[in-house]
């Protein structure tokens, strides 16, 4: 029963990890970024090309992604996402098409394959990055040896969830935040620079998926469509736990892991992911607000 | 001016149905073939556009009433196919069934695989043909009560839509006995009508795929234009005022949203006449999404324009997929078109001709006194 909760709780970390950037995206902005999922894919190239040329292994290359990613980020939000702002539905689909954009880049190493160079790292097959030695093998808790890179990623999880809490509620920054949250049009009238203030989440935002990307270069093969599949989930948890709640995304993330990895104990885990989709469509029948919300006037 | 300008749709649509009739004049089968397929997409682009852009309904996961199509009409196909009657049994079983049937069991479709006796209907074409349109109708009126009951709307529909498709997609490839999991249904028989066997490369099957086009082209039109069309697009621009003016918001919703789902189970079964395969790929999310893509160009506002627009990404794209080199450089150009159509040209391009005709329309028919105002 342990092992299987561990199981849930190294989903849950996963689940947390791409949903923390969109919650702020999402919940701040109103902004659904369907090319979230590329970013974490490229936070997972940059440790790939750190490795290669720098010779940097993982826990460096965690800094420069959340740089580079968040970058990339504040350039599309310039070119096409501050042009959206109020058309949420319209955003979707934009982003969809930038996913497309960063897909591609990766694979066509940048448009560079037309002209015959390949730049060792990118295209279109898979890449691996090792991982530390200090992370490798397995560690004896209460009896039962857990893999130490997924103890690494639930404790990297959480000061990243610490990190965000602490700059939504503790900065002034987070303050800014909150109050688009709740009414951009009076916290303009106060005095908030609501664009330049979107500009910086969108790009934090980018930054955390970025971090979760080289997380997730450990354990996973890294390939230009990884990221695909993640931003579906990541929506999922963010919708479940109540859109601008950052405990809820934490608590959806943590329920949806559990559940996932306890139904594909009793029968397979095509049924477990399954069974995620069936609740999340069940929360939202039910509660369209989400678990957690606050109350709004 | 009023006639001038409800008439050049009137064009607009006869045009598309000449052209569409005259294309097996100048192809031959095997191009038609492909071009039977981009017309199943084209009504799907269709069915997209009614819902996205006249109720105001993103559904992300217009793949599932295309896939439930596409698999009622295949599992009917694959009892016709040759290879269902090489399993030694009286009645035809397919052949991946006896693959995944449990040693001992009876090679008959009651009890072949658990859950093997749903094919049993589907031994007659027809059973499939019907199933292929009512079921996705039904499931959506049922799905549209449900969500637009608890007056959720926006992107949380969308999430539904989607989270649905992903489900479904997870249950028919792990099915695998009563599905053929990943592999999906193939060698497939021919449907018949009248004693008439439709080869998918015939000028024949062309022609039923092309008129089915043209009268869901022409029933849609007339259908939006209908008063319950009108309020519908009321309900899209503020459904609380639509419902505050009375009228049954759900009702109107769901019916549209059902009429939608019909369509694309309608396209996903002629897709299955003509392709001769049915995969869970077509319930993935990058296809749903592609749909999207092909109304949002051809403009999510007009019927004929999101289905004009589906037909030419794919034949463009069919194009482009001849040069291996530019098969991945154009899924970066779909990217850049799509994030520009989104920015610049929300209406697509039929909201450009639109904007084009009425220009052209309205430059010579200035009175004197806006003549005088313009050469100011």
């Amino acid at each position: 029963m342990f092992d299987v909760l561990f199981i849930g709780l190294s989903l849950s970390s996963i689940l947390l990890l791409v949903a923390l950037g969109l919650a702020v995206t999402y919940g701040a902005m109103g902004i659904i970024n369907m090319a979230h999922g590329e970013m974490v894919m490229l936070g997972a190239y940059v440790s790939v090309l750190a490795n290669i040329w720098l010779g940097a292994n993982l826990l460096v290359a965690i800094p420069i992604a959340f740089v580079v990613t968040a970058l990339i980020g504040l350039v599309i939000e310039r070119l096409v996402v501050r042009r959206l702002y109020g058309r949420l539905l319209d955003t979707l689909l934009a982003t969809w098409g930038i996913a497309i954009i960063l897909q591609q880049a990766i694979r066509l190493e940048f448009g560079l394959s037309f002209f015959g160079i390949h730049v060792k790292g990118l295209g279109s097959g898979l890449q691996n990055v090792p991982v530390p030695q200090a992370l490798q093998g397995t560690v004896s808790i209460l009896g039962q040896d857990l893999n130490a890179y997924r103890i690494f990623i639930v404790a990297m999880t959480l000061v990243l969830a610490v990190a965000t809490w602490a700059v939504m509620y503790r900065t002034s920054l987070g303050m800014k935040v909150r109050a688009i949250i709740r009414n951009p049009g009076m916290a303009a009238a106060c005095g908030i620079d609501v664009k330049r203030t979107n500009a910086i989440t969108f790009a934090l935002g980018s930054g955390l998926a970025g971090v979760a990307g080289v997380l997730m270069a450990g354990f996973k093969t890294v390939a230009p469509d990884m990221g695909a599949t993640m931003v579906v989930d990541g929506f999922m948890v963010v919708v479940t736990g109540g859109v601008g709640s950052l405990f809820g995304t934490i608590a959806a993330s943590g329920l949806l892991g559990e559940f996932n990895a306890l139904v594909a104990m009793v029968s397979n885990d095509i049924i477990g992911r399954a069974a995620v989709f069936a609740v999340v469509i069940c929360v939202i029948l039910i509660k369209p607000a989400g678990l957690f919300t606050f109350k709004g006037r | 001016m009023k006639t001038l300008f409800s008439s050049y749709r009137v064009w607009a649509y006869l045009a598309f149905a000449i052209v569409i009739l005259a294309l097996p004049l100048i192809g031959d089968e095997f191009w038609l073939n492909r071009v039977a397929k981009y017309l199943c997409y084209g009504m799907l682009g269709a069915a997209v556009a009614l819902t996205w852009g006249y109720a105001g309904i993103l559904n992300l996961g217009q793949g599932l009433f295309f896939g439930i199509g596409a698999y009622a009409m295949a599992m009917s196909l694959k009892l016709k196919s040759y290879t269902s009657m090489q399993q030694g049994s009286e009645t035809p079983v397919p052949d991946f069934m006896l693959w995944n049937a449990e040693p001992g069991a009876p090679t008959d479709l009651c009890c072949i695989t658990p859950g093997s006796w749903l094919w049993i209907p589907f031994q007659s074409q027809w059973v499939g043909l019907i199933v292929a349109v009512v079921l996705p109708a039904v499931f959506a009126y049922i799905m549209g009560r449900i969500i637009f009951g608890q007056r959720i709307s926006g992107v949380f529909v969308s999430i539904i839509t989607l989270a649905l498709v992903l489900l479904t997609r997870l249950i028919v490839t792990d099915a695998q006995p009563l599905t053929n999991g990943f592999n999906g249904l193939t060698d497939l028989g021919w449907f018949t009508v009248f004693g008439v066997e439709l080869d998918p490369y015939s000028k024949v099957t062309y022609m039923v795929v092309a008129v089915a086009l043209i009268i869901v082209l022409a029933l849609t039109r007339l259908l939006v234009a209908t008063r319950a069309g009108t309020i519908l697009q009321a309900t899209r621009d503020s459904d609380t005022r639509a419902l505050y003016l009375g009228y049954d918001v759900p009702a109107y919703q769901s019916f549209f949203f059902a009429v939608s789902a019909g369509i694309s189970g309608l396209a996903g079964m002629l897709y299955v006449i003509v392709a001769e395969f049915a995969s869970p790929s077509f319930l993935e999310l990058s296809f749903s999404v592609t749909m999207v893509v092909w109304a949002a160009v051809g403009g999510r506002g007009s019927i004929l324009g999101a289905c004009i627009g589906a037909i030419l990404i794919n034949m463009l794209e069919a194009r482009v997929s001849e040069t291996e080199s530019l098969v991945e450089a154009w899924k970066l150009i779909i990217g850049f078109v799509f994030v520009i159509v989104v920015i610049y040209l929300p209406k697509g391009l039929s909201g450009l001709a639109h904007d084009l005709m009425s220009k052209l329309q309205s430059a010579p028919k200035l009175s004197p006194v806006q003549k005088e105002e313009a050469h100011q």
